[in-house]
């Protein structure tokens, strides 16, 4: 081979290569430069085409609005009110041209012509002024001050329009003849409004007509957008908060988020990126320039390459972009102290799940723990106040000695003497303060409650058998229960029904004879015990689901028992002495020399004079029911069984050998976070407080040997995580090889997927918040009052039976019977506007005792006619304040409440009241109550005699005047009154002794009603008879 | 901004002549339906007939006396024959009263039908709704009148339209009330007489009607085409039938209620 042959310029071309370096180069420039304008940057994309669909979208609303508008003012209602407008502006113009004339042909140039020269000589007198006040001398200031008279004097050449000669003028004639032309032209501008009004008033008529009538945007707004999207530019749009460093570009892309007119997916071409925010109220309230769009939603504000990355769905962003389904975790951050949040129903039902089913049994979270947190607050504020008041008195002491000692001056010792009576005054203080939380530590023994029922009574209340058949799966004996199902082998559920068993307080119950089923059943569905319970299974179960289903009632319970449990289900069979722990017995009492006696009014240990816990820590209250009619239901739930039911012979419960290993088993899976169980009272909780579970760090979830595949399947989040675990709360055990009591011990509750979405939502949001506390929603105002009063509404399910807030349905309006015409009369009131209705001494009274009476008590005070009861809750005065001031807080009601001075009455006019509320015209009588009881038998309506006491005066005239604008539906009808006048009027036949009355008809009423006596009872008592 | 995209609309006339054309955006309209023509009424020359009768099977049940004792103007508006429950009418000739007959589905939805301009009559006398049982159109106005001394309040309650409930004292004008929804039957109730009570029937199309006294019903004008035809008792529920009919057709279509 020759040299030649090796080289290679001569015989290998390089082409081939340039060729494909050239192209690659190429490319990697188009490539650098699509990245550089629209790969990189996405949202450009996006700007452009919602420029294009928006303008799209405004065009062809502008075209539906302007038709619209065209209709509307083709009506004949405008018309005539344009003709009228345009007349009326006719007939003023001469009046108006005529002073239009005068102020600016006339009056205004003259004033303008006469200011400037007496504005110079003004300021000309204040120079003057000024140099007299900073001179020392004071014959410098007399001639200073001899300057200004001179000022004064002097005669101005002034030219006016319309005045051929100059006037000549002095400074005071020339301040006398503005003030002059000012109040002229100050009383003619006003003569011009007098002469336009009716016009003017027109007008306003006239646009509102059309304003009322357009419900979206109208042309005006329509104009605006499309004036301001004729300025669009591409360009990012960010929210910078300083104080917090937040940067948020979404608006880049999400461009419609915030515009006047609503944009839905399908009106901007089916993009769903340019809708906007779908609740305006909620962004008036989290202005975006203020809160951001991250700190409620998640994802990566600042983040704009990628939707990916903006959504903040990639691995290595912490607080990925909620999903739809958990949007309201985004509430809780900032709310954590409240139970409803309003507008966050997904969020309040993972909130009252978590309560309600008891996840709270097992599982800390700060705020939930509420009375329990309390009585550790309040035992630590008095332990403070006790040693505070200590030091105090040694100080007091002090003091006293040092000025009793005789070398002390008498001005010192007074002072001394003065500190130390002082010291006593704030000693005496905090006695009122101790005694106020002694007062509040005995309230909370009466409100801790528990999410199960007490198993001390197992004895008495169940048949053995049921039990181990119950804790093999609660959800198979019990579709739906609240009780979870855990996974407990033979050997387990053996044990802990041994234990549970043998641990029973022993006890005997008084025989009870039997009750009328058939009556049962009626009052069982009419009472109101279907507010919580349910009956009925599958398809056929109607009811709430507060409490428990009683389809099969008749298999577990003994008779005796529930009929007591009916009557009261607040008493208890033993007292439990917390400070001794261990429930007390008749011979306890013995010893004392006192009676086995124990209810709210003999709370005392009778060895230690500690507080008892009296009651049942059940949130089920007393209906007030006769024993009759308590065992008429005791034996109709009796009745309520599967006919095939079995259950095994279970001796093995008395098995002395099991006790132990049930107690073991017990304290293992926690059971004593849900139920009173004798000695374990004291129980701490098994499971990991969840106050931040959403912001633990991603690697302390134990995925355990689903990591992998929770990976792959993109659930690898906190989200992926709750969901599985709810879903199924072993899941994390999959695969892997682990003793019995190692493996994991959340039961299953058998959530249903949106149960799951609500309580995901609730996790997710339970986050270390990262956002500065005036983010966090603490009103320190009656809103305050409001959050507080949820959780008691909550815990006693008062929107079982009444509607509390606007928009609520209560569980009796979805049930069969209370559809028919008659049984919708028969709900219980809503108490929507309830704090602005009431009397709040009054609430307090009624909530303390509904029956309204110390004697008979089988009545509802208020609506005797209701089968449904307000039942006695026992409730405790804390209780009592919280729910008060709830409803006067919904209703922005001044406290304390004082009421209204009314008119006086007249005696005619308490005749004519009474004469009107007994006529035939008027309809009163015939449903509302007067308390004797032959009336009463037929009424469908309150006691109206007792309102002076119960009700708020302008609520009360607010209601008869239009009952519906309070409570659509109700059985009060409106047009009773109408209003030709200024006054309003009864609006069917009068009695002939309001001939001449001129004064308000409505006031009239409620004026009577509030200064209601005895004796006007009587004689309106006479006066209707009891037949009519 | 300008020079990036003369840029870019450079480089790619460069580097991909010949790749084919360059994206297309489309953008989707909302299709809007095209607005029904004008209102219709039923064919009465060329439209299908069906006419039928509910027929009571079983004992007749007893209606109670109503008491009215709480209201003496009430009680002597009946004071010759004491007034029974209306709740089971059976006529002589074994047929249902009150039975209200309607065509439930099969009209076509597009069809706009026009509202009658004449208000049906409801009547308060004697402490009771005269008639028990009446049918309107959706949008079509009901009269209702006081004919009593006393105050009545009607208090319909339904569940897909708006409830409300007001006075009519005596001697006041009649109230025009109508009902925007197609809602079948809405229960009407005086709370003041509390035995009061009348059933509406309100229907988006004309053919409706109520048993009589001979219990018999008849849909006139109805256009070819297959219907559900349902009828509905205050006791006695509800039950449908299919028929399909031609034009000019003239067809039967009896119920049977059992008692």
């Amino acid at each position: 081979m020759s040299d030649q042959d090796k080289d290679p310029v001569v015989h290998s071309s390089l082409s081939k290569a340039l060729v494909i370096w050239s192209a690659v180069l190429a490319l990697s420039m188009v490539w650098g430069l699509y990245d550089e304008v629209y790969g990189i940057r996405p949202w450009k994309g996006y700007q452009a085409k919602f420029e294009k669909l928006y303008h799209h979208y405004l065009s062809n609303a502008r075209l539906s609005e302007a038709d619209r508008e065209k209709q509307i003012k083709a009506q004949p209602e405008y018309k005539m009110l344009d003709r009228d407008t345009l007349a009326a502006e006719k007939a003023a113009t001469p009046e108006a041209s005529a002073i239009d004339a005068e102020l600016n042909g006339s009056l205004v140039p003259k004033i303008l012509a006469l200011n400037d020269p007496f504005q110079e000589v003004r300021s000309h007198i204040g120079a003057l002024t000024y140099q007299i006040e900073v001179s020392k001398s004071e014959s410098t200031k007399d001639s200073l001050r001899k300057q200004i008279v001179e000022l004064k004097a002097e005669a101005h050449k002034v030219s006016l329009p319309g005045e051929a000669e100059k006037r000549s003028m002095t400074f005071p004639d020339m301040e006398k003849q503005l003030a002059e032309w000012k109040a002229r032209k100050a009383l003619k501008l006003q003569q011009r409004v007098d002469v336009m009004k009716h016009a003017t008033e027109l007008r306003a008529q006239r646009d509102k007509y059309l304003s009322d009538r357009i419900s979206d945007a109208s042309l005006d707004t329509l104009s605006s957008v499309e004036n301001s999207l004729a300025k669009f530019d591409i360009r990012i749009r960010q929210i910078h908060i300083k104080d917090v460093d937040l940067v948020d570009r979404c608006e880049s892309c999400h461009m419609g988020i915030r515009e006047p007119v609503r944009l839905t997916a399908a009106s901007m071409g089916g993009e769903a990126v340019f809708t906007s925010h779908p609740d305006k109220e909620l962004l008036k309230i989290h202005d975006p320039e203020k809160f951001g769009c991250t700190p409620c939603h998640g994802g990566n504000g600042a983040a704009l390459s990628s939707v990916e990355k903006a959504h903040g769905y990639n691995k290595y962003w912490l607080w990925p972009m909620h999903h739809k389904e958990n949007i309201e975790a985004g509430c809780q951050q900032c709310h954590v102290k409240e139970l409803v949040t309003e507008q966050a129903d997904t969020l309040n039902t993972g909130r009252e799940i978590f309560r309600r089913r008891g996840c709270i049994g097992c599982h800390r979270y700060e705020g939930f723990d509420r009375e329990g947190d309390e009585i550790a607050s309040v035992n630590q504020q008095i332990h403070q106040d006790e040693q505070q008041k200590a030091e105090w008195t040694r100080e007091a002491g002090f003091a006293e000695q040092a000025a009793n000692n005789p070398k002390t001056t008498n001005a010192e010792a007074q002072k001394l003497y003065a500190h130390a009576n002082d010291l006593k005054v704030r000693s005496s203080g905090i006695d009122a303060q101790i005694e106020q939380l002694d007062m509040r530590s005995e309230s909370l023994v009466r409100e801790v409650k528990k999410v199960g029922p007490s198993l001390k009574e197992v004895r008495m209340k169940l048949r053995k058998e049921w039990i181990p058949v119950w804790l093999e799966d609660p959800h198979v004996w019990r579709e739906g229960t609240k009780m979870p199902s855990f996974r407990l082998d033979k050997d387990e559920r053996q044990a802990i029904a041994a234990f549970i068993w043998q641990s029973g307080v022993p006890g005997d119950l008084p025989s009870q004879k039997s009750g009328d089923p058939e009556k049962g059943k009626e009052a069982f569905e009419t009472r109101g015990c279907m507010a919580c319970h349910s009956m009925g299974e599958g398809g056929q179960k109607q009811g709430g689901t507060f409490a428990a289903n009683l389809s099969r009632e008749g298999e577990k319970a003994t008779y005796d028992y529930l009929v007591r449990w009916v009557h009261n289900p607040r008493q208890r069979t033993a007292p439990y002495c917390p400070f001794e722990k261990k429930d007390l017995t008749a011979a306890d009492y013995q010893k004392r020399g006192l009676p086995f006696v124990f209810d709210l009014a003999h709370d005392k240990c009778p060895n230690d004079g500690h507080e008892l816990q009296v009651q049942q820590m059940t949130p089920m209250p007393n209906l007030r029911l006769t024993e009759d009619e308590a065992r008429d239901i005791a034996s109709y739930l009796m009745t309520r069984k599967h006919s095939n039911a079995t259950y095994a012979e279970a001796s093995f419960m008395d098995d002395p050998a099991l006790k132990n290993k049930g107690l073991a088993a017990i304290r293992n899976y926690g059971c004593a976070g849900c139920h009173e169980i004798a000695g374990l009272e004291d129980e701490q909780r098994i499971g990991t407080e969840l106050t931040k579970e959403g912001s633990k760090p991603i690697e302390r979830l134990d995925f355990a040997l689903l990591g992998h595949k929770a990976e792959e399947e993109g659930w690898m989040t906190h989200k992926g995580f709750f969901e599985h675990k709810l879903a199924d709360p072993a899941v994390y055990d999959q695969g892997k090889e682990k003793a019995k009591q190692d493996k994991l011990k959340m039961p299953n509750f058998n959530f249903s997927k949106p149960e799951i979405d609500a309580v995901t939502t609730f996790l997710e949001g339970s986050v270390d918040a990262s956002v500065p506390p005036r983010y966090f929603y603490a009103p320190s105002d009656q809103r305050q009052d409001v959050i507080e009063g949820w959780w008691l509404v909550r815990k006693y399910n008062c929107m079982g039976c009444h509607k509390v807030h606007v928009g609520q349905t209560t569980v009796l309006d979805d049930m069969a019977r209370y559809q028919d015409p008659d049984w919708r009369d028969q709900k219980p009131p809503t108490l929507i506007g309830e704090g602005a209705r009431v009397n709040p001494e009054w609430l307090m009274r009624f909530l303390n005792n509904p029956s309204l009476s110390e004697t008979d008590t089988n009545r509802d005070g208020v609506r005797q006619y209701l089968k449904a009861r307000m039942p006695t809750f026992s409730f405790s005065d804390g209780e009592v304040r919280k729910i008060v001031r709830f409803f006067e807080a919904l209703s922005s009601q001044a406290q304390p409440f004082i009421p209204d001075k009314l008119e006086p009455l007249t005696d005619q006019e308490r005749t004519m009241a009474r004469q009107l509320f007994t006529s035939e015209g008027a309809p009163c009588l015939k449903c509302h109550m007067t308390g004797d009881p032959a009336h009463d038998a037929r009424a469908t309506a309150p006691n109206f005699t007792v309102a002076k006491d119960r009700l708020k005066p302008g609520w009360t005239k607010r209601w008869i005047l239009a009952p519906a604008m309070m409570s659509p539906g109700t059985a009060m009808p409106s047009n009773l009154f109408v209003k030709p006048g200024d006054h309003w009027v009864f609006s069917g036949p009068l009695p002939a002794s309001f001939n001449g009355y001129t004064k308000d008809q409505a006031d009239l009423l409620v004026r009577y009603m509030f200064q209601f006596t005895p004796e006007e009872l009587s004689r309106l008592r006479s006066s209707v008879g009891s037949g009519k | 901004m300008k020079k990036i995209w003369i840029a870019v609309g450079v480089v790619s006339a460069l580097a991909l002549a010949g790749c084919g054309g360059g994206e297309k955006t489309q953008t989707k309209q909302a299709e809007t339906a095209a607005p029904a023509g004008g209102a219709a009424t039923p064919d009465l020359a060329n439209g299908a007939t069906v006419t039928g009768k509910v027929v009571f099977e079983g004992t007749k049940p007893v209606m109670k006396t109503l008491d009215m004792s709480a209201v003496p103007t009430c009680m002597n508006a009946h004071k010759d024959a004491p007034q029974k429950s209306q709740e089971v009418i059976v006529n002589d000739n074994g047929t249902l009263k009150n039975a209200f007959v309607w065509v439930k589905a099969g009209l076509p939805d597009t069809t706009v039908w026009q509202v009658p301009a004449t208000p049906v009559a409801l009547d308060q006398n004697g402490c009771m709704y005269n008639p028990h049982v009446i049918g309107v159109m959706v949008g079509q106005n009901i009269d209702i009148k006081n004919s009593d001394p006393t105050n009545h309040n009607i208090h319909p309650m339904p569940t897909v339209n708006q409830e409300w409930n007001e006075s009519q004292p005596p001697g006041t004008p009649d109230k025009m009330q109508s009902f925007p929804r197609q809602e079948v039957p809405v229960a009407v109730k005086c709370n003041i007489h509390n035995w009061m009570r009348a059933y509406i029937g309100v229907v988006g199309n004309p053919f409706f009607a109520v048993t009589g006294d001979d219990g018999t019903f008849s849909l006139k004008g109805l256009p070819p085409g297959n219907y559900t035809i349902q009828v509905w008792h205050e006791k006695y529920g509800t039950q449908e039938q299919q028929i399909t009919v031609g034009a000019k057709d003239s067809k039967t279509l009896d119920f049977t209620v059992k008692g």
